[in-house]
């Protein structure tokens, strides 16, 4: 479960994220829309422990992160937008590093690591070093250390980036499954068809402000239109509080 | 699964087996891709330290006889302006390893405790500013060993005594960096400008205090004592530079008889204990500092708004983007594209400037002292060979990467109306004309300083002229046959085969101008070392002004033919290429 109480991030004058309260529960697929610099990368930092919050309280599985950090970081999965990965290290040894920082027991994590190779189909190049790795490999096995650990909460920066259509296939069956198992997945994308494709719950934020929370259907209600697109309706949105913000600092 | 955290020792083991691992498979990825490479840094690696070690085993024998004042001095000298150099740069690496780095960014979203990421950090950065300290100070305390004839119990305590030592200057320049990005983030850049800048001018006036305000004639035994005088200042009880030298001293003290010799070995233990328990509180002062600053400085950081600087065209940019079309347009504009790059890449005209900056501060001074005038026709040509060599690793490093850094970029270069033959040409221009300029200047202000005739000044101008031309069309004709599109690291790329092989050859060119000049323009000083050798007085050899012009007509074409030569096949090469 994730838990934002009015969290608020700001950068010098601006605000990036602004009285943000929102609660995900346990298994529900919660997905981030908005346009460049809304604030979701913000969000997201904060969610995993990068960034602390000028305000307010996050929450993963009841641990405050500011707090209680490290306890937080235990319940969680992340896959940032450009993954990190040790050069120097094969697929095989970083999954093995993953597992030791969890503290996965030995007999466990060799069937952990085994489990999430097959899973993401990382056999041919997981004796390799990472350094000669494609962007969709280091994705697939940022994905696959981001499972390894089971966590209760996975966080998703653009996840599909870089994976070719079997491997979004792998991504959206597993995300799909997990959910239903009791994962929370908090994912940000720009990807229009995959958030309404997968997410239970959307949110559109626009300049550090949630313009809207809900499903779909509930989206088509809040726009008052009912036989257009998502694409349409994300759009009306957006544009509409811009041009909103831009007419009150034109008239200033 | 119920996932638990790691207790200390299990994230200290963590950290210890991912290092271990990385450096196993360095090492044997450079064996298996690199041996060349790594070969030659070894043998390299090895005639330094050789020569060093020599070097100083001359030394510490000529000054045996004033051995105990003048060496104690020495080694605070050293050790205190080591203990400095190191603290700035541990902290600049930290800086960079904990708060601007891709790992440090990973590592905060696993939970591991923040003192443990510093810990990680830390060690890295201890073993990228001590290696050189390493790479100087072993040969130089083993010679001194062996020249004072110490017990073996002295080289046993080396090891220990320099990595207890290097651990302080390390933790205050860590605990300093976190301290600065968590109280002063806005300010960070200003309290490291102004530490460097007070660092210099303490720096500047101590070598004022201690050199310039002596009343003694230059390099006299009178000299010599009143400048060593002016080091003592060097000599606190308080600073552990102070600890190690005396240690060392302690340790190499063979007493007249075996318990004399335990004694002071017992004395080296008491200051090795003394800097171990130092560098352990510092340590431990590092890691508390970590626990309450990291997080929350690296957020900090993290939500700086960055300074949007509005880039208009530089004077310089639109003189050159507008002049005549002496070099044809598309030379020209990428001329411009590269010079604004250069300017902004901090990390190239930085070490630009340091390099250049510090041979023409040594250059300057070598009017203070007073030569003979073939001592000074001899360091004038030594002088020659050092912006060679310098300039030579400017070349490999910046100028051999240039053509593989546009790979990326390269599909906007493929799809513009220009040759290939345009790209090589502007990258050689760039690194000739840029090299050519601060290069003539140097000698120009060494052969002044050294008070050298005008004829020696324009042979050591030419050369200089056939070095930069040839430095830059080895490097830049080595970049175009053998680019590396892939790899957007220039280090990298510098380090590969292609970079390393452009050095051997950069280094080849210099040493055979160096030499042919050399031979030619001292055939008096040849004859006379042959007669003294032979008991015969030679005199096939012509005179100074012929060994000027015989220079000239070896370094010219030689000059000509290691510029063109490389550029010309890696010209011919690059048109044939298919990024």
């Amino acid at each position: 479960m994730i838990q934002f109480e009015h969290a608020t991030r700001t950068y010098g004058s601006k605000v990036a994220v602004s009285d943000l309260s929102l609660t995900i529960p346990s298994g529900e697929l919660f997905a981030l829309l908005g346009p460049n610099g809304a604030g979701k990368t913000t969000t997201i930092k904060m969610l995993v422990g990068l960034l602390r919050p000028s305000g307010g309280v996050i929450r993963v599985c009841g641990h405050d992160l500011l707090t209680e950090t490290r306890s937080a970081h235990l319940h969680l999965g992340y896959v940032p937008d450009e993954p990190y990965l040790y050069d120097k290290l094969t697929g095989h040894e970083f999954l093995r590093f993953i597992a030791d920082m969890y503290r996965i027991p030995r007999e466990l994590s060799q069937e952990y690591i085994k489990r999430e190779i097959n899973r993401f189909e990382l056999h041919e190049f997981a004796n390799e070093l990472a350094e000669n790795y494609s962007l969709g490999m280091r994705q697939r096995l940022v994905f696959a250390a981001a499972f390894l650990h089971d966590p209760d909460v996975l966080v998703l920066d653009e996840p599909m980036v870089g994976l070719d259509p079997r491997s979004v296939r792998i991504v959206k069956d597993l995300l799909k499954e997990k959910t239903a198992d009791g994962m929370t997945v908090f994912m940000s994308t720009h990807t229009l068809a995959m958030a309404e494709e997968m997410a239970d719950r959307m949110g559109i934020m626009v300049q550090g402000d949630l313009k809207f929370l809900g499903t779909v259907p509930e989206l088509r209600e809040h726009v008052d239109v009912k036989t257009r697109s998502l694409e349409d309706l994300y759009l009306e949105i957006t544009s509409s509080s811009t041009g909103r913000q831009k007419a009150s600092s034109d008239d200033t | 699964m119920q996932n638990q955290l790691l207790d200390i020792p299990q994230e200290n083991q963590l950290s210890r087996k991912l290092r271990r691992t990385i450096a196993w498979n360095v090492v044997t990825s450079i064996v298996r891709q690199s041996r060349f490479r790594f070969g030659l840094v070894l043998v390299l690696s090895l005639i330094f330290w050789a020569a060093v070690f020599c070097l100083f085993y001359d030394a510490f024998n000529f000054i045996d006889s004033m051995h105990a004042e003048v060496m104690s001095l020495l080694f605070n000298t050293f050790f205190s302006a080591l203990m400095v150099m190191m603290a700035f740069s541990t902290g600049i690496l930290m800086y960079g390893g904990l708060y601007r780095s891709e790992e440090s960014s990973f590592l905060l979203t696993c939970p591991l405790r923040a003192e443990a990421i510093h810990a990680h950090k830390f060690t890295e950065a201890l073993w990228f500013s001590s290696w050189g300290f390493i790479l100087l100070g072993s040969p130089m305390l083993i010679a001194y060993g062996i020249v004072r004839d110490a017990p073996w119990s002295f080289f046993i305590m080396l090891i220990p005594f320099i990595v207890t030592f290097v651990v302080i200057p390390a933790s205050i320049g860590s605990i300093l960096c976190m301290l600065v990005v968590a109280g002063l983030p806005r300010l960070r850049l200003h309290a490291l400008s102004i530490s460097l800048a007070i660092a210099a001018t303490g720096i500047l006036w101590v070598s004022w205090a201690t050199f310039g305000a002596v009343q003694s004639q230059l390099l006299t035994a009178a000299w010599f004592e009143e400048t060593l005088s002016r080091l003592a200042m060097t000599e606190q009880v308080f600073l552990p530079s102070w600890w190690l030298s005396s240690g060392l001293l302690d340790a190499a003290l063979r007493g007249e008889s075996r318990d004399l010799t335990r004694q002071s070995t017992l004395e080296a233990l008491k200051f090795l204990g003394l800097i171990l328990a130092n560098a352990l509180l510092l340590s431990l002062v590092a890691s508390w500092v970590a626990r309450w600053t990291y997080r929350k400085g690296y957020s900090n950081l993290q939500a700086e708004v960055p300074i949007r600087r509005h880039r208009r065209l530089f004077w310089l940019d639109e003189l050159l983007a507008r002049a005549g079309s002496r070099v044809g347009n598309p030379i020209r504009l990428l001329l411009v594209k590269d010079l604004q790059i250069f300017r902004r890449d901090i990390t190239q005209w930085s070490q630009f400037v340091i390099f250049f900056g510090l041979l023409g501060l040594y250059f300057y001074n070598l009017r203070s002292f007073n030569y003979t005038h073939v001592y000074a026709s001899l360091i004038g040509h030594l002088n020659l060979a050092v912006v060679g060599l310098i300039l030579s690793t400017f070349t490999t490093r910046f100028v051999f990467p240039s053509i593989s850094l546009e790979g990326r970029r390269f599909w906007i270069l493929g799809l513009l109306p220009i040759h290939r033959d345009q790209i090589v040409w502007s990258k050689f221009l760039f690194s000739f004309v840029g090299g050519l300029v601060p290069c003539l200047g140097l000698i120009l202000l060494s052969d002044c300083m050294l008070g050298l005739p005008w004829g020696t000044v324009f042979v050591h101008l030419t050369c200089c002229l056939a070095l930069c031309g040839g430095l830059s069309g080895i490097a830049v004709g080595m970049g175009a046959s053998m680019p590396n599109f892939r790899e957007s690291s220039p280090a990298k790329i510098a380090a590969g085969f292609g970079g390393t092989l452009s050095l051997v050859l950069s280094a080849m060119f210099i040493i055979l101008i160096v030499i042919t000049v050399g031979f030619t323009n001292h055939f008096n000083l040849f004859q006379q070392t042959v007669g003294q050798l032979s008991g015969t007085t030679t005199s096939w050899l012509p005179g100074i002004s012929g060994g000027q012009v015989v220079s000239i007509l070896i370094v010219i074409p030689g000059g000509l033919l290691a510029t063109f030569l490389p550029l010309v096949l890696g010209i011919r090469a690059f048109r044939q290429l298919e990024p």
